[in-house]
């Protein structure tokens, strides 16, 4: 315990308020972290985390859409085209090996709660 | 693997022959990077040829490596989904500088847990794995390795490698986020298999632990 102390000042937190009237008013660095990233933070250091859906929503942008330079050439593995869920069956008879294997189809996707 | 956001940049491969590309990664403007670069990798074998160290290392080839949440979908989105591969096929997506062999010396002293899968679930669950791990959701640290999907005669078997494995806090935290992710029911039987085991046994996926 100390026997003597000392005051400091106190006064309230500065803030000011800006009047926004859309959101492309935004500062660009809304809600990061000096230095840090958007998505979390950890003590000792950053980490980047994305959860399943951000990722997910990556996938339809347009800089997501273009092939990758030097994509190997390897039937039946690599394609030059696009391959979503709609276009996964037409792949698949392009390039499925007539083995006489049945395969199956995949199990409809459906959402789960992470 | 440390690797401040900041310094991500541009960088060249210099890994040793078995890298078919030279090219740079790096993250361009709108991009988001990842926490670390992962490298695709395809392997295939005639299932009438016994599985030598030799002859793995000859099947397996690289497909390409990524930096951002963006090339990953480049690629993923020409990549056949693994349920619609034929034959023997394993597609691998590791962290850079780490080959999916169990002699690399990032897994001399890891191991790997496995799930069996019945045909027709093996597409969804990669990607959601791949997804996982790519986003960080294991939260160990520096240990995993990277992931495996392998498309067998008569079921599918999902991988995921860690570097120690006798860190049982790590290999519980990946197995309790494996069933989070995957959805997994609440019996489906984990297995984990130390690589020096693999190496032992010069078998994947028999002889594992069991784990309920």
């Amino acid at each position: 315990m100390s026997t003597s102390r000392q005051l400091s000042e106190s006064r309230a937190i500065p803030n000011r308020t800006v009047l926004i009237s859309d959101t492309t008013q935004l500062p660009h660095d809304y809600c990061t972290t000096p230095g840090g990233t958007l998505f979390s933070t950890t003590p000792g250091g950053t980490r980047i985390i994305y959860d399943r859906r951000f990722l997910l929503d990556r996938r339809n942008s347009p800089i997501a859409q273009t092939p990758p330079a030097h994509l190997p050439v390897i039937p039946g593995v690599t394609s030059q085209h696009v391959l979503s869920e709609n276009q996964k069956n037409s792949a698949n008879n392009h390039v499925k090996n007539h083995d006489g294997k049945a395969t199956t189809g995949d199990d409809a996707q459906f959402e789960m709660d992470i | 693997m440390d690797r401040v956001q900041e310094e991500m940049g541009c960088y060249h491969d210099n890994s040793d022959g078995t890298n078919n590309i030279r090219k740079s990664v790096c993250a361009a403007l709108g991009e988001h990077p990842l926490q670390y670069k992962y490298t695709f990798w395809f392997s295939r074998r005639t299932p009438s040829r016994p599985a030598s160290s030799l002859s793995y290392e000859q099947n397996i080839r690289q497909i390409g490596t990524i930096g951002t949440v963006e090339q990953f979908w480049r690629f993923y989105s020409h990549l056949i989904r693994p349920g619609d591969l034929s034959g023997h096929s394993d597609f691998h997506l590791f962290k850079e500088g780490i080959k999916p062999m169990w002699e690399d010396e990032c897994n001399r002293a890891g191991g790997k847990w496995i799930i069996r899968l019945r045909k027709g679930l093996s597409s969804r669950l990669w990607e959601n794995i791949i997804l996982a791990m790519l986003g960080e959701q294991f939260m160990v640290g520096e240990e995993i390795c990277g992931a495996v999907v392998s498309i067998r005669f008569q079921e599918d078997i999902l991988s995921i490698w860690n570097k120690t494995s006798s860190d049982h806090t790590t290999t519980s935290r990946i197995r309790d986020t494996l069933r989070r992710v995957l959805n997994l029911p609440a019996n489906t039987i984990m297995e984990y298999k130390t690589h020096d085991d693999s190496l032992r046994d010069n078998s994947s996926y028999r002889n594992t632990k069991i784990s309920l």
